[in-house]
């Protein structure tokens, strides 16, 4: 088991950069997730830590151990690929073994440890099946089996659950979780999906186009978004943006968007002081830190709903505001029909202000 | 996962052309296997009844050709007195050895142009097959005169090494396109596994089975039914059957029996090797390793 640092590291494919000063630490035994969306460098960073790709500048480190030039055999690494790199000729069984024969060890040993990872992942009754008699999530359970069999110093999986069916993604985040927790085992875990980051990590790395935006627990991500592509990134159904200017209004330094003019919180309006207020801002509110009503209230405005999507236990409701529009979580008992009036009120604990040029949030 | 079989539809036109397939297959199993089966028979018959064959198109009388009385003398003589015994291992060493030089080199070789990037790699990849592009006569001379003058005239490691020349670049090309096939991860998740560079290659030479096996087989046809390179290079001490063979024909005497005799020596050989590498040949191995 090993602590993981990534210092400034680039990752270059010829002339176009993958992976842009990356600096990330993932401490001994800690579920650290990468988040981003497809091509953002996810994989080139897992490749880099594995040593199938070289690093273009930077250094990567395991515990006090500079691992730039340790050909992947001797990281003593366990890698899950996204596109499963099974043994097509080797059973289940053999493609889980492969790496412990390698080690030489007993072929006692070999089985009961294949048997218990095969047991775990519910496929003990395939273990004489070729990858080619295999369904895709057979396979990717087939290749989790294989790194967790070894007992590495590091796991590094990359979107290992990305293919299976929603109900077993969702076993499969559970059983991943409680297996870390149990072996307590570094695992480095990318992911494009921001549920599995938020669920399953101690913390979470998100990167867009090769630059990590931000890094901290995964509660710190969704309620203290560093800037807006992270806002935007994280948080399902997506957070709402407006454009706004800040004005003083009865003393109060206040949000001013057509529909309405709301004021911050005093410790909100110190921060916006501070940092040089006046500038265009946005304002950011996740669809459930808003709340829908009939009547109007407290620092209520009103928007006109577009419409109703009925999600079961929830109901998503768009409303149509002066050039923009909101997408509001609503009870499902809410009754409000296409075209009526609605009353919207701002949980201002839970919204954000984001610099409208750089993105950057102030709070 | 999608299934190996091939579905088919019924259709009138369909069915005739399967009674068309059928009659051409019958056609040509008589035109490729009736010559054999004639050297076959002969073999084993002496020179008079050899020769005891029916009027061209009096089919009714075909059954003189049956009328023998077998004989296995010729084999006898062959390896008696003509020391087929000798030629015929001589033709096994220097094939099967030109054949195993050949896919060593050649497996390593197109797995290093295949996997790894490096300058003037499609130059050094073009050049390869244009050592083929030369008819075999037009360097047979020089070929000659270098192997006379290291001494590798008339020995079988000589010849081996004149099959090699030209069994190897025809390798790496085959098998380069057999490992482009494989995909990367494969060995990447064996690197990570635990395997060092070369196991990791080991580990997906059975992926390139179906190349190696189709390999083998042209390779070791190639110096089998050699001819030009086996008189020439092996005079001497390195007679493979074909020259022998040739040697059958006297001026005065054409032993036709022993002539047959030695085609059939031949000939057996490379059935069962053909028999024995069919079951490499499955393609479609990869499949299911990866999600493409
Ligand atoms: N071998 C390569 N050669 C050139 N460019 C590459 C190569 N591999 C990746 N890239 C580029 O680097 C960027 C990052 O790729 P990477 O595979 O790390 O993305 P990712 O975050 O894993 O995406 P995904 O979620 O789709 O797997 C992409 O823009 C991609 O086009
Ligand atoms: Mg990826």
């Amino acid at each position: 088991m090993a602590s993981v640092t990534i210092a400034n590291v680039w990752k270059y494919y010829g002339k176009t950069s993958a992976v842009r000063d990356l600096n990330l630490n993932c401490n001994d035994g800690e579920f650290l997730c990468v988040l981003g969306p497809s091509g953002c460098g996810k994989s080139s960073t897992l490749r880099m830590l594995a040593g199938l790709e070289h690093i273009s500048a930077g250094d990567i480190l395991f515990g006090e151990r500079r691992i730039n030039d340790i050909p992947p055999k001797d990281r003593d690494i366990a890698m899950v690929f996204e596109n499963y790199a099974l043994y097509p000729h080797k059973t289940v069984y053999g493609n889980i073994a492969n790496s412990l024969r390698l080690r030489g060890m007993s072929k006692a040993d070999i089985q009961q440890r294949v048997q218990k990872a095969a047991r775990m992942l519910e496929i003990d009754h395939l273990l004489d099946r070729r990858p080619g008699e295999l369904s895709g999530g057979q396979k990717q359970r087939t290749a989790i089996g294989r790194a967790i069999v070894r007992e590495p110093r590091l796991f590094l999986f990359d979107e290992p659950i990305a293919h299976l069916d929603a109900k077993l993604r969702a076993h499969m985040r559970v059983e991943l979780k409680l297996m870390q927790r149990d072996l307590r085992t570094t695992m480095i875990y990318v992911t494009h999906d921001q549920l599995e980051a938020l669920s399953m990590a101690d913390r979470v790395a998100v990167m867009h186009e090769g630059v990590l935006q931000q890094f901290g627990p995964p509660q710190e991500v969704y309620h203290r978004p560093a800037n807006r592509w992270v806002a935007g990134f994280v948080g399902e159904p997506p957070m709402n943006f407006l454009d706004c200017d800040l004005a003083e209004e009865g003393g109060d330094l206040c949000v001013r968007h057509p529909n309405f003019t709301t004021p911050l919180l005093p410790e909100q309006a110190q921060i916006m002081q501070a940092k040089g207020g006046g500038r265009g801002v946005t304002l950011g509110i996740r669809p459930d830190e808003i709340a829908l009503a009939a009547e109007p209230g407290l620092h209520a405005f009103s928007g006109q709903v577009m419409i109703t999507e009925p999600l079961g236990g929830d109901l998503l409701v768009d409303v149509i505001l002066e050039g923009s529009k909101v997408l509001v979580k609503a009870k499902p008992n809410y009754r409000g029909g296409r075209g009526e009036v609605c009353h919207l009120t701002f949980d201002r604990e839970r919204w954000h202000l984001f610099d409208r040029e750089d993105g950057q949030a102030y709070f | 996962m999608a299934s190996r079989d091939i579905v088919q539809y019924r259709s009138p036109g369909r069915r005739l052309l399967s009674i068309l397939t059928v009659v051409f297959l019958a056609a040509y199993l008589v035109w490729t296997i009736l010559p054999l089966f004639i050297m076959f028979v002969s073999s084993f018959k002496d020179l008079l009844a050899a020769f005891q064959l029916p009027e061209v198109g009096d089919w009714l009388s075909i059954g003189v050709f049956f009328d023998f009385k077998p004989t296995a003398k010729h084999y006898v003589d062959l390896f008696v007195d003509n020391n087929f015994g000798t030629y015929l291992v001589n033709s096994i060493v220097a094939a099967g050895g030109s054949a195993v030089v050949s896919v060593v080199l050649g497996s390593m070789a197109a797995y290093a142009l295949s996997r790894i990037e490096f300058r003037g790699k499609k130059d050094l990849f073009f050049w390869i097959i244009s050592t083929r592009m030369a008819p075999v006569v037009a360097v047979m001379v020089p070929l000659y005169a270098i192997f006379r003058g290291v001494g590798l005239v008339g020995t079988l490691p000589g010849l081996i090494l004149a099959y090699t020349t030209f069994n190897l670049p025809f390798a790496i090309w085959m098998l380069k396109g057999f490992f482009d096939n494989v995909p990367y991860a494969i060995e990447e998740a064996a690197m990570c596994d635990g395997c060092t560079r070369f196991q990791a290659f080991r580990a997906i030479l059975p992926l390139v089975a179906p190349g190696v096996g189709a390999f083998l087989v042209l390779c070791v046809l190639f110096a089998w039914n050699d001819f030009l390179f086996a008189s020439i290079i092996g005079s001497g001490g390195a007679k493979t059957l074909p020259p022998a063979t040739r040697e059958l024909v006297q001026p005065q005497n054409i032993q036709w029996g022993k002539i047959m005799a030695a085609g059939v020596v031949t000939t057996i050989p490379m059935m069962f090797l053909g028999l024995l590498i069919r079951r490499y040949l499955v393609a479609g191995l990869t499949m299911g390793a990866v999600r493409e």
